[in-house]
């Protein structure tokens, strides 16, 4: 346990001495800004009706600003946390240390996950200013936030076992930023299949339906288990992918 | 102590089909420092890196502290202190944040961790950079920060790859005297280009050569069984060096004679003789019987690096 929590606090520190973290931060709080300027648009707009679930709709998933954080943040997250151990020759240090490799792969993902989670936290100030002059639910708002953390930590996973598939950090993160691409795509074939069962895969599989659920504020076992399942599937193979020097005889 | 610190048997490494290591097989015993010497591209990184767990062996076995490092690699961690060749650390790390890290994760208890701290800063001469940051560290530094990593835990067993490389001559004498001193408590196997370095430091040496071993003594069974000259070193005044040549050419069991140079009317030449024949004093009377000045006669001790050369070249 020790050893976990020094590794992961060394991964948490290593990532805000970068100054990538705080350009990464700038982005995502410069879209959110935008996702709230929106929202106050929206309901200062006499025509729309304002029910109050709806402030967590639009804000969890509800405009092009949301799902473009959720593309691109988690592969600069994630981009450096094995390439760069592996591009410098750090990873033996790490690895001739009595540490296993779950507890490598978990110190890595826990630190880029923690910080995702940080940069979330922060727009928990937008909701508090809106409070200030509005009523509304905070139900669904914590179900959005619930939601859009469990996505994060399939999509850090993803990140992490492609930083460990290569000693280049732009190539880590394309790769990731591919591979959560294809999987956000997975939910938009909904609209051309019309094979009830193809219709009901793609619907557990489908990112943007998920969000939709939490933000609504339901909270359902089912893509809680598709979440965490497919976090450690990634976060199990990028394990493999960093001992494997050690099995390829 | 028996059972041997490190055993390797049977190594066989190979990349995509080209063998590095050719069924090597050694064991150093507890308690030894022991050299491992090679000319570039002879395993000897190689056998580190099996020896640390990094890299699998492609057959054979390799044994630590009775443990098999395939299976028990967590508890030979443990066990074992690694500096390698390449020294790679955090850059953005300052020198004592990244031991109390390495303290942390080396599992060593919170109790113990300052004092553990500050004794490998103190035998690495670390002191005075502890707050610095790893990146703006010289060379030098940096891999005494990987020394003192390594020492933290006071492992049983240290491997340590070329670890005087990039230091200054000062810094050289402080780790040789490091390693020394270390050498009464703990098993070293020190894999080095230098030497002058295994002469100083090791109880015995194993030479790899293209993936086999060439040899496993102590430095003088080394020295002992190298075959073929003697070397003797001699110094002349009184005559000219084509004379002196000549004369020295006739004595009984000289082999060659080299003329090495002429200053001040004093010319040099190293003698060849077969190995076991003393031609010193045969040299003297010649000396005495010409009346010429003999400034210097020296027997020269076959070095550990003329025995290296002769194991590892190739005709």
């Amino acid at each position: 346990m020790q050893n976990l929590l020094a590794l992961t606090t060394r991964e948490v520190k290593a990532f805000w001495y970068s100054p990538m973290a705080y350009a990464v931060g700038a982005l995502f709080l410069f879209m959110q800004g935008g996702v709230f300027t929106l929202l106050i648009t929206v309901l200062n707009d006499p025509r729309i009706d304002p029910t109050w679930a709806k402030i967590s709709q639009l804000f969890f998933g509800g405009t092009f600003f949301f799902w473009f954080s959720i593309l691109i943040i988690p592969p600069l997250l994630t981009m450096r946390t094995f390439s760069e151990e592996k591009r410098t020759g750090t990873i033996e240090t790490l690895l001739t240390a009595p540490v296993s490799d779950a507890q490598v792969v978990l110190a890595k993902f826990l630190g880029a996950w923690l910080a995702y989670l940080l940069l979330w936290v922060c727009t928990v100030v937008l909701f508090l200013i809106l409070s200030t002059h509005t009523r509304f639910d905070w139900g669904p708002i914590i179900t959005g936030y619930a939601g859009t953390g469990l996505l994060g930590s399939v999509l850090i996973s993803f990140g992490i076992l492609a930083s460990s598939l290569t000693r280049n950090q732009v190539i880590a993160a394309l790769l990731s930023f591919v591979a959560i691409l294809l999987l956000f795509s997975l939910g938009l074939l909904d609209a051309f299949i019309h094979n009830p069962q193809a219709t009901s895969l793609i619907r557990y599989l489908s990112l943007i339906e998920h969000t939709r659920d939490f933000s609504r504020g339901i909270l359902d076992t089912r893509p809680l288990v598709f979440y965490v399942s497919l976090s450690a599937v990634c976060l199990f193979l990028t394990g493999r992918v960093i001992a494997s020097p050690r099995w390829r005889s | 102590m028996t059972s041997p610190a490190i055993s390797i048997r049977n190594l066989t490494k190979r990349y995509d089909l080209i063998p590095a290591l050719s069924d090597i097989s050694f064991e150093v015993p507890a308690g030894q420092i022991m050299g491992f010497l090679g000319p570039n591209g002879a395993g000897k990184t190689t056998t580190l890196r099996i020896l640390t767990g990094i890299i699998a062996p492609s057959s054979g076995s390799v044994w630590i502290d009775g443990l098999d490092v395939t299976e028990h690699s967590l508890e030979v961690r443990r066990r074992i202190g690694y500096l390698p060749e390449h020294v790679a650390l955090y850059s953005e790390m300052r020198v004592v944040e990244y031991l109390t890290y390495r303290a942390r994760i080396k599992g060593i208890p919170r109790a113990e961790q300052s004092s553990r701290l500050k004794s490998s800063l103190e035998q690495c001469a670390l002191t005075d950079v502890s707050r610095q940051l790893i990146g703006r560290l010289s060379k030098g530094f940096r891999q005494r920060v990987a020394l003192a990593d390594c020492l933290l835990a006071k492992p049983k067993i240290l491997i340590l790859d070329e670890p005087t490389i990039g230091l200054d001559p000062h810094q050289i004498r402080q780790t040789r005297e490091l390693i020394t001193t270390l050498g009464r408590t703990t098993t070293i196997l020190l894999s080095t280009h230098i030497l002058p370095e295994v002469e100083i430091t090791c109880q015995r040496v194993t030479i790899i050569d293209k993936g086999t071993i060439v040899a496993v003594d102590t430095p003088e069974g080394l020295r002992q069984r190298r075959s073929g000259l003697q070397l003797v070193r001699t110094q002349w005044r009184g005559a000219p060096p084509s004379v002196i040549e000549s004369a020295l050419k006739q004595l009984p069991n000289v082999m060659r004679v080299t003329f090495q140079g002429q200053s001040d009317g004093i010319c040099s030449f190293d003698i060849e003789s077969q190995s076991g024949q003393d031609i010193r004093e045969s040299i003297f009377h010649m000396a005495v019987k010409n009346q010429w000045t003999l400034r210097e006669l020296s027997q020269q001790q076959a070095s550990l690096e003329d025995i290296f050369v002769q194991l590892t070249t190739h005709e």
